[in-house]
């Protein structure tokens, strides 16, 4: 077996896989029970939620319970971690998308795009600070409050905070949603998920 | 001459100074890293594996500042490292663990099924190579530790801890394969177990408190204690309290240095 294939083992990759195919199909037979044909709009706990669920698998799969032997690797790790990362987050926007097809002006494909980029940058940074098993707590919490709170939010600032409830269009919620993952993808590619132990 | 140095070498540990201007240096043998809790020992091994980044000073491993990538990339390829706590991949084998530090040792691909092989044997688990090793007894699971640790035959091999959960008669069979691995590498041992570096080291450093307490062979330890008559069962026991003793005793420090 080569060095790669148990690299890709030893990060979980095929549960990985496994759970964002499965979140995948769970956004398309949900979004299939919502008539969004009527309203695209209730497609937004879709665009919303789906893309949080993939960027908590993701998050999950940056644990490692041997950093400390991974850490004296003769390459730098940090190409592999961005390839990690960058390729599971296109990945699952691209499984996810065909749960939000059409309505590209407001709850289709480019909203759910911009959704997973937001929250798998909100999970890499939280696996730097918190690590990976809990790497998915800040994205949730502040997606749910935002989910909750952000329906009668309006105005510009509200495309910037509320981004995960935007239409595809807004150009403040993209701004930040790419601002996230690029800070988050630097700093999970360069330090990694804060060690934990075997027990957390 | 040294194949690991270290000169003025300070690390802190959050707000505690884990190593307080350290100059060491180690040839070909075993060294056993002697002390009490917080001494020191695996800051030490930590910087010495690459792992840890010192707060200053400079660490010279087979003869390259490691302070630069390049020097790094080639000093890791010859470094061997058993941490505390190795931690494994759940679904891993054995041998799939082994090879997969290998890889990240960069040995060669067509050597690595060998070298695999070799290191799983030369610790007594070639009956156990295709087990899970989530399946392994804690004493087990070391040995994987060990054998990751030789799989790239490392110049520089650095042991924290190896002989935790090993029954004595894997004790016994660990102090010999430490002897052989010395005859041609620097072989650097943290150990609370006195009777280990008696039996197996060339060299003894003991560390207290971030600095070095005593440097000798462990004959040498045994017969301060038996001069020094502190308390242990065993002559080296007693030597190691004898030298802890010196070394803390009002204006000793200074001494040592």
């Amino acid at each position: 077996m080569t060095g790669l294939l148990l690299y890709a083992r030893s990060r979980a990759l095929p549960a990985t896989l496994a759970a964002l195919a499965a979140t995948a199909a769970f956004a398309v037979w949900a979004a299939g029970r919502l008539d969004a044909y009527l309203d695209p709009d209730r497609r937004v706990p879709i665009v919303a939620m789906a893309p949080l669920l993939a960027s908590a698998v993701i998050g999950a799969s940056l644990y490692t319970p041997s950093d400390e032997l991974d850490r004296t690797a003769v390459r730098r790790w940090w190409p592999r971690r961005l390839a990690q990362l960058a390729g599971l987050t296109a990945l699952a926007a691209l499984l996810v998308t065909p749960a939000v097809l059409g309505h590209t002006e407001t709850f289709g494909p480019p909203a759910v795009l911009r959704n997973t980029l937001g929250c798998t940058g909100l999970t890499a940074t939280a696996a730097v600070l918190l690590g990976a098993r809990l790497s998915w707590l800040p994205a949730f919490a502040y997606v749910t409050a935002v989910y909750l709170g952000s329906n009668t939010a309006r105005g510009r600032a509200a495309t910037i905070w509320a981004w995960p409830m935007q239409p595809g269009a807004a150009t403040g919620a993209w701004a930040t949603a790419v601002t996230a993952f690029v800070l988050g993808a630097a700093l999970y590619a360069v330090r990694g998920a804060r060690p934990e132990g075997p027990r957390g | 001459m040294s194949s690991l140095r270290v000169t003025g070498l300070r690390v802190r540990h959050r707000k505690t100074l884990a190593l307080d201007s350290l100059d060491l240096a180690l040839g070909t043998g075993v060294h056993g890293l002697l002390g009490p809790n917080g001494a020191g020992k695996t800051s030490l091994i930590r910087v010495l594996a690459t792992v840890a980044r010192p707060d200053s000073g400079r660490v010279e491993l087979l003869g390259d500042d490691i302070a630069g990538h390049r020097a790094l990339a080639g000093v890791r390829r010859r470094l061997g490292y058993l941490p505390q706590e190795f931690g494994y991949y759940p679904g891993f084998t054995v041998r799939e663990f082994v090879a997969y530090v290998a890889w990240l040792k960069e040995v060669p691909a067509a050597r690595v099924p060998a070298a695999v092989e070799r290191a799983v044997a030369r610790v007594g688990l070639a009956d156990r190579v295709d087990a899970k090793v989530r399946t392994l007894s804690g004493g087990m699971v070391r040995r994987v530790g060990i054998a990751q640790a030789i799989v790239n035959d490392p110049d520089v091999l650095l042991l924290d801890e190896p002989t935790a959960g090993l029954d004595p008669e894997q004790r016994v069979e660990f102090r010999e394969l430490l002897r052989e691995l010395g005859t041609s590498s620097t072989v650097v041992v943290s150990t609370h177990l006195v009777e280990d570096v008696a039996a197996a080291c060339t060299e003894v450093t003991l560390l207290d408190g971030g600095r070095i307490a005593y440097r000798g062979t462990p004959e040498a330890l045994s017969l301060l204690g038996e001069r020094a008559g502190g308390p242990g069962d065993h002559p080296i026991e007693r030597g190691y309290t004898a030298a802890l003793r010196a070394h803390r005793a009002p204006g000793a420090r200074e001494a040592v240095r």
